[in-house]
């Protein structure tokens, strides 16, 4: 188990709690106004809060909450000796604190240092070149929601930070680790830039329908939307003709073949599409499921709220949040696969004072600490 | 110093895009990764056996066995035992069926690491369902999160969900080879897709399950600044992302524009009235934009410190200099030109990590993995190849 100083901003964050996940001892150490995240709507409860931004409660959930205001000298010395203690710092050192120098210092420790221009959300999702491909077609490019561009680009700074912790496990040696922000998005656009690089080919926006398997996409139905892919192979296609009674499909011998099916793939989709209107989508769900087409039911997050096979697999369990009582929260992808359930997201400076008693600070030095607003 | 996998096996039983993307960071990170293929059988697999994959198998070894056959399965499960991680994306029952379950293997490799990384887990409800990454763009909320409010559910058109099970499948391999130092002892990983694509959502699942409600849909809007968004400009689909901060960047936006009702109306000289007031805003900025290429918004804008990005397509991330540098050219053995590779997103400091090489062929190290790993002699190979095992 190492002791990870977090500093991340958001774009790194996820990091931190996949570590707290996998049972390390993450410190967030935030400004002793709250860390910015904080303020992220929406808030449980409604209303805006320093303790229920869903950001924070979900990404600072498992961590300890250290606050301490680093822009003083005073305050970086406090951080030093912490930093002492820990395994790995995730997020940019406090000013003037130099990466190299404290490498130097601590050959053991492991620094996640971001390269990351700080511009806004939307616009480094639109360098990477997925804004474009993100949207309805031929209409306004769309942010992907919820902020999961953020959630992507943690999750590589977790890989890398991961990668360091296991060297450091078998060598002793620490290293100082460099994600670029920018260029973990662009991996995750390789598809569209290799088709560009391939044939010239430039990748569409599809909005509710498929870009790479055909015939896939979500479908209205009488309650709700669905979402079908036909697997190709003339056998799947059949027995999906079966089950659609479609007489236009089904007189199209010609659709056997996977390459007409693309041909045709907006035709087949519009039929498929009124057909869905008659349907119930749980049963249509089920029933392609059994004839191994795949499908899902497409969700909105309430829609996921006691959903059977999240809560049979402990991913969503019922937890007591202080402040808020019993409350169905997901329990994380990492805790859920190794069995290791995490605490609820710390309130602002929970943790300072059993740190700075750990650190060998007396009372008379907290409470000297806290007038001056160090921590 | 060497790559943090150095020396770490692999027997990579993955196909499609989530398996892949995960086994081929570990081989990025230095370890050796045996990808058992076959040419008896590649429909719905995504594999053309003569067209290699700059994604999938790029500084990974292949090994062509046929898992039908007797001696084809026995071969994998040799292979199994000295393998240190094993990662599969079959549908349930599959890798049982073969005998290549982690039951099977785990008495004779009890070190083994095993990671299955099906849609929804190997266990529950839901346990015999497949699973595609549109389907999962659909299931996890992110279809329906993603839009302004009264569209309908809008998609990435990638495979953004592939991508999300790989790495969370790639950290856990990580984390567990760790432990594992512990007592020596392996285990097996369920990973479900599903649980990696919802966990990117949790924010919005936990604030769902507390308010019993869905968070307001706002698009390309920000709750805190204005304006923000996707405006039009004057070419065919072509689109500038903005985003006001602050009000200094406000007012240099209105001066670029050069509307000084804009920049003098009291409504909007707050972050809290742009707030308000952004239906209003965009309207007029849509305005401007509209009769300005992309590129000379995204330049008058930033020369005044306003952020804003130019919505690009792949040409433009290929061919700027201050974008694509993550992708190197890669020619691949019978193609006519290269393939644009990725390498990883980050650098270590002191341990070396591998720069994508070219694909090799399918097969290429049967012999050498038959060799190397289980020491197999020359006329055993041979007999095997012999009986049809290693196709």
């Amino acid at each position: 188990m190492a002791r990870i100083l977090d500093l991340a901003p958001h774009p790194a964050i996820y990091a931190g709690r996949l570590l707290a996940e996998a049972g390390h001892d993450v410190i967030r150490v935030e400004h002793p106004a709250g860390d910015t995240i904080r303020r992220l709507a929406p808030y449980l409860g409604g209303k805006p809060d320093i303790e229920y931004g869903a950001y924070h409660q979900f990404f600072n959930a498992g961590k300890r909450s250290f606050a301490l205001d680093t822009s003083t000298s005073e305050g970086l010395n406090v951080f030093r000796r912490l930093a002492a203690t820990a395994d790995a710092i995730i997020g940019d050192l406090p000013s003037p604190l130099d990466p190299e120098a404290f490498h130097a210092e601590q050959p053991r420790l492991v620094l996640g240092l971001l390269r990351n221009d700080e511009s806004p959300e939307i616009c480094q999702y639109a360098r990477s070149g997925m804004l474009a491909l993100t949207g309805q077609p031929g209409r306004t490019p769309m942010l992907l929601g919820g902020h999961v561009i953020f959630a992507a680009t943690g999750l590589w700074v977790g890989v890398a930070v991961a990668s360091a912790l296991l060297v450091q496990d078998l060598t002793g040696a620490g290293q100082i680790v460099t994600i670029d922000l920018q260029q973990c998005l662009e991996v995750l656009n390789e598809q569209a830039i290799q088709a560009y690089a391939r044939d010239g080919r430039r990748t569409d926006r599809r909005g509710q329908r498929g870009a790479i398997t055909p015939v896939s996409g979500a479908f209205q139905s009488a309650d709700g939307w669905w979402m079908l892919s036909v697997p190709s192979g003339a056998e799947r296609w059949s027995r999906f003709l079966e089950w659609v009674q479609d007489p236009v499909l089904a007189a199209d011998p010609s659709l056997a073949e996977e390459e007409h099916r693309n041909a045709a793939k907006d035709m087949i989709l519009d039929r498929i599409e009124r057909w869905s209107l008659t349907l119930k989508k749980s049963e249509a769900v089920d029933t392609a499921q059994r004839q191994g087409i795949t499908s899902t039911p497409v969700s909105t997050p309430v829609d996921l709220v006691d959903d059977r096979q999240l809560v049979h697999r402990g991913f969503l369990r019922d937890e007591n949040v202080p402040g808020l009582g019993s409350v169905q929260v997901p329990a994380g992808a990492i805790a859920s696969l190794l069995g290791r359930p995490i605490a609820p997201a710390p309130a602002l400076g929970q943790h300072t004072a059993e740190l700075l008693a750990e650190l060998g600070y007396d009372e008379a030095d907290r409470t000297a600490l806290f007038e001056r607003a160090t921590i | 110093m060497a790559p943090p996998l150095a020396g770490v096996r692999v027997l990579d039983f993955t196909h499609i895009v989530a398996g892949p993307f995960c086994t081929r960071i570990l081989a990025d990170l230095g370890a050796e990764v045996l990808h058992v293929e076959t040419r008896s059988r590649t429909e719905g697999l995504g594999v053309h056996p003569d067209r290699r994959d700059v994604r999938v198998d790029r500084n990974k070894e292949s090994i062509t066995l046929n898992l039908k056959h007797e001696a084809g399965q026995a071969t994998a499960a040799r292979l199994a035992t000295v393998a240190d991680v094993i990662v599969e994306n079959f549908s349930s029952d599959v890798m049982r069926r073969l005998k290549l379950d982690y039951e099977s293997l785990e008495p004779f490799n009890p070190g083994l690491i095993y990671v299955s990384m099906s849609g929804f887990g190997h266990t529950g409800p839901k346990r015999d369902w497949t699973s595609m990454n549109m389907n999962l763009q659909g299931y996890s909320g992110l279809m329906l999160v993603t839009r302004a409010e009264g569209d309908p559910p809008t998609s990435v058109s990638n495979s953004w969900n592939d991508f999300i099970g790989g790495l969370h499948a790639a950290f856990a391999i990580l984390q567990v080879l760790v432990e594992r130092k512990g007592d020596g002892r392996g285990r097996y990983l369920d990973l479900a897709q599903a649980e990696c694509s919802v966990a990117t959502l949790g924010p919005l699942v936990l604030s769902s399950a507390v308010n019993r409600e869905d968070p307001p849909r706002i698009g390309n809007r920000s709750t805190s600044i204005a304006p923000q968004g996707c405006y039009p400009c004057a070419g065919d689909d072509e689109w500038c992302a903005i985003s006001v901060q602050n009000d200094e960047q406000w007012s240099a936006l209105t001066q670029a524009m050069g509307s000084s009702a804009l920049a003098t109306d009291p409504r909007f000289t707050s972050g809290v009235g742009r707030l308000r007031f952004q239906d209003e805003i965009d309207e007029q900025l849509r305005a401007w934009t509209r009769n300005i290429s992309m590129e000379e918004v995204q330049a008058r804008l930033t020369a005044v410190g306003v952020p804003a990005e130019r919505v690009r397509q792949a040409d433009a991330v290929v061919n700027s200099d201050d974008a694509g540098h993550v992708f190197s050219p890669l020619l691949t053995p019978g193609a006519s030109k290269p393939d644009l590779a990725a390498g990883l997103p980050f650098s270590l400091g002191i341990s070396e990590t591998l720069t994508p090489q070219p694909p090799t062929p399918m097969g290429h190290h049967t012999r050498k993995a038959l060799a190397e790993w289980i020491g197999l002699t020359d006329a055993e190979i041979d007999e095997l190849d012999a009986a049809g095992a290693l196709v």
